[in-house]
């Protein structure tokens, strides 16, 4: 018996390269098949006459473009979503932070409170998003009618009828459905962080703002930038909020890229404009992701 | 091929409905799907009833004729359409249905699903190529003429065995252009005025207001007294680009011509801009900038609104909620203007069969039974759908005259006898085609007044900006072939 005999033959399931494209599969295959293709179906649309009712494809060069950059509720629109974005995501940071240092504290019912701050972030967009309507109602809103029993109004706010308070509406929804997605990616961060370095700050006589500015916060920097980014990209690709709440009215105050993208491509029928709107939010998206991932490799690193 | 429908092979016989059911558990599943996805959808019907008015005598209910088909028929028929704003139509159609089935030999199915989430289920079969053999949508749907059959041949059999169809019914649903029928048109709801009898009684108008100058008059005043607004929308939603319309073509506006071209920008639709800007001053509030096509029902039934413009809906919606309330609604019909008195119809049937349809004969016949038992649908939808067919239902007047869901007075709706010269199409006075459609869907009209009216351009610029974005769809369909002009 040779020593070579008593060693089992090493199989498929023993390379390492293998098991892990075996095991990638799965997430590629579902990757180009939900992402990859109607990224690439999108394309093909901007560049084409197809609409609702006729799917056949007659290449129009960049005609959709130029009609569409011709259109004022496009600008309208791309402004909209700018500023939709930007304050969402600085809301989103600030809030997740705060409420991401109240979770890592002790207390009692701890896990009572991570429950109910997690409901936003679990609850189906769709529905969560009916209710803040009701909640917002001209006529019916509970806001309302307790901002009036407090003495705080004479009359309905009317949130959802005037640009004003109509885009603060819409913002709001956006920030308390994505503040506990961002507070759980700070929590993460805020536990990482050794307890020495805080009991050591504490010795020196830095106190809690102290601590906060010069010790926690430079130490999870990172996370914040992670869970800003992740905020802005899911806000800007975002239609569901503003579609349900106001319908980008009153005259298009709220109207946001992908809620025009889907009234010009699905409602009003021309698939080609349509796709040519939703196709701006690539660019941006696409350096948006190139900031998450270096944030993330950068964490890795340390 | 009209052929196929004028050699019936059978006579025509009354027919009792069966009391089994099609498809329920498909229908909920689909219910609480769309509940989910669609979320927008749950507040978008005009005020859908939860429990409607019941009959006075239930022996009213007409009774349902039987032709056997051109030819023998087989297979299945997949049916994809709205629910219902009056559920009792939904039941009663589904039985109908499945008892037509079981007539001919077809295994029929049908899926309600909200019609908010209708357009976009269509879009997504008729890109797939694969989906329902018949598909209904309350609202025009001519941009999908390039992939459904050419329908004439069935319009030619029903105006030879009803006589002439309704111009409205046919202006929704003939391309002039192309010569061809999109679709079929049997049916239609018209858009009156709904009012709050008490409240105008109280500033001398009990019959409400029969003019566009009326309204602002009693409105303004009924808000300088009681703080209730006048409720005509000026949201992005459906009732808000009614409302539009109707305004619109009272002051002698219109977005097209007969021969479908843009003549939107006109001192007409300036003066009608300038009328929208002070009926918001004086007689409205912010709150119709947001509102859901449910908001103005709600807001009626609530004493919120002293006058708002919908179909029937809000009103069945209150007598089955609160009878008090239910009789406090009266009707008017079109609001007279400087030029006309004209509304949008509310609610126009389009029945549609892709190209793909595994059994386009089955769906042709279905739709001529359906038809020809339109006194059942008017009846079971409680008088919300009337006949584009006018002859089909030969007791219509007498139920509006005496209405058999029990409305106080009997006569209420009387004033709908002669809907049919106070309503038009939604493109009048030219055809609806999928330019006027893409402005109806993406509420150039309701923005042109509402900027007006908030003050944020002068009505003359707002019309020049409406101008701009109608023309260019414009240009876009006709650069398909789709749009004449």
């Amino acid at each position: 018996m040779t020593a070579g005999s008593g060693r089992p033959k090493a199989g498929l399931a023993d390379r390492d390269g293998f098991l892990a494209w075996v095991m990638l599969l799965p997430s590629v295959v579902y990757i180009i098949a939900l992402v990859g293709v109607p990224f690439l179906l999108a394309i093909a649309f901007a560049f084409s006459d197809v609409t609702t009712g006729d799917p056949s494809f007659d290449f129009v060069g960049f005609g959709n473009f130029a009609e569409v950059f011709d259109d004022g509720v496009f600008w309208r629109s791309l402004r909209n979503t700018l500023f939709f974005t930007l304050v969402s995501m600085v809301l989103i940071v600030v809030f997740g932070k705060i409420l991401a240092n109240i979770l890592v504290a002790d207390f009692h019912g701890k896990w009572f409170v991570r429950f109910l701050v997690l409901l936003p972030w679990t609850t189906p967009v769709a529905l969560s998003t009916v209710s803040w309507l009701w909640f917002l109602d001209s006529i019916f809103s509970p806001v309302d009618w307790v901002l009036r029993n407090l003495g705080l109004i004479d009359a309905n706010v009317v949130w959802l009828g005037r640009p004003g308070t109509a885009m603060a509406s819409v913002i709001a929804v956006q920030v308390w459905r994505l503040t506990p997605l961002a507070a759980v990616i700070v929590m993460a961060g805020l536990v990482a962080i050794p307890r020495d370095i805080n009991e050591a700050a504490r010795i020196d006589g830095a106190g809690f703002w102290r601590r906060m500015f010069e010790v926690t916060i430079p130490l999870t920097l990172p996370v914040i930038a992670v869970a800003g980014l992740f905020g802005a990209i899911m806000t800007f690709t975002d239609m569901t909020v503003p579609y349900v709440l106001t319908r980008g009215g009153p005259t298009h105050a709220t109207d946001v890229l992908a809620s025009w993208a889907y009234f010009r491509g699905i409602e009003g029928g021309d698939v080609g404009q349509g796709a040519a709107i939703a196709l701006f939010l690539f660019p941006l998206l696409f350096a948006g992701a190139i900031a998450i991932l270096r944030a993330v490799r950068r964490l890795e690193a340390r | 091929m009209a052929d196929r429908f004028s050699t019936p092979r059978g006579g025509t016989t009354p027919h009792t409905p069966r009391t089994d059911s099609v498809g329920l558990s498909r229908r909920g599943f689909l219910s609480s799907t769309a509940l989910a996805a669609g979320a927008y959808g749950v507040l978008a019907g005009c005020a859908s009833e939860t429990s409607g008015p019941q009959a006075k005598n239930a022996g009213n209910a007409p009774k349902e004729v039987f032709t056997s088909p051109a030819k023998k028929l087989g297979g299945s028929l997949s049916i994809l359409m709205w629910s219902h704003f009056v559920p009792r139509h939904d039941k009663w159609f589904d039985k109908f249905v499945a008892d037509w089935g079981k007539k001919v030999g077809v295994d029929v199915r049908v899926d309600h699903i909200n019609t908010v989430d209708v357009p976009r289920r269509a879009a997504s079969e008729i890109q797939a190529g694969r989906g329902h053999d018949l598909i209904q949508h309350i609202a025009p749907f001519s941009q999908y003429e390039p992939s459904v059959l050419d329908l004439s041949d069935l319009v030619q059999e029903a105006n030879r065995r009803w006589g002439q169809q309704l111009e409205l019914c046919r202006k929704s649903s003939y391309n002039p252009n192309t010569r061809r029928f999109y679709c079929y048109c049997p049916g239609w709801s018209p858009d009156p005025g709904d009012f709050r009898k008490s409240m105008w009684a109280d500033v001398g108008m009990p019959n409400g207001p029969t003019t566009w100058d009326d309204l602002l008059r009693g409105a303004a005043e009924i808000k300088k007294r009681t703080g209730v607004p006048c409720g005509i929308g000026l949201s992005p939603e459906t009732d808000s680009n009614m409302a539009a319309r109707a305004l619109l073509w009272s002051f002698g506006g219109a977005v097209q011509d007969e021969n479908e071209k843009v003549v939107l920008n006109s001192d007409a639709t300036v003066a009608a801009v300038e009328y929208m800007a002070r009926l918001f001053k004086d007689a409205e509030t912010s709150e119709v900038f947001s509102w859901t096509p449910a908001s103005n029902n709600q807001a009626l039934i609530a004493g919120k609104s002293s006058y708002i413009l919908n179909s029937i809906s809000a009103w069945r919606t209150a007598m089955g909620t609160n009878r008090k309330i239910g009789d406090d609604i009266f009707f008017v019909p079109a609001l007279r203007g400087p030029k006309a008195a004209l509304a949008a119809q509310h609610v126009i049937q389009q029945w549609i069969v892709p190209k793909y349809a595994g059994n386009a004969d089955a769906a042709k016949e279905f739709l001529l039974h359906y038809t020809a038992n339109f006194p059942a649908v008017t009846f079971h939808s409680e008088l919300y759908d009337l006949p584009g067919w006018p002859s089909l239902v030969p007791q219509l007047h007498g139920w509006l005259d005496n209405d058999p869901w029990g409305a106080k007075p009997a006569n209420k709706l009387s004033l709908l006898k002669t809907a049919t010269s106070w309503s038009a199409n939604i493109g009048y006075p030219g055809p609806s085609n999928p330019a006027i459609g893409e402005i109806f869907n993406t509420n150039v009209l309701p923005t042109m007044f509402g900027r007006a009216a908030r003050g944020q351009t002068s009505p003359r610029q707002a019309v020049a900006e409406a101008e701009g974005r109608a023309n260019a769809i414009f240009k876009n369909w006709r650069s398909r072939g789709l749009v004449g002009g």
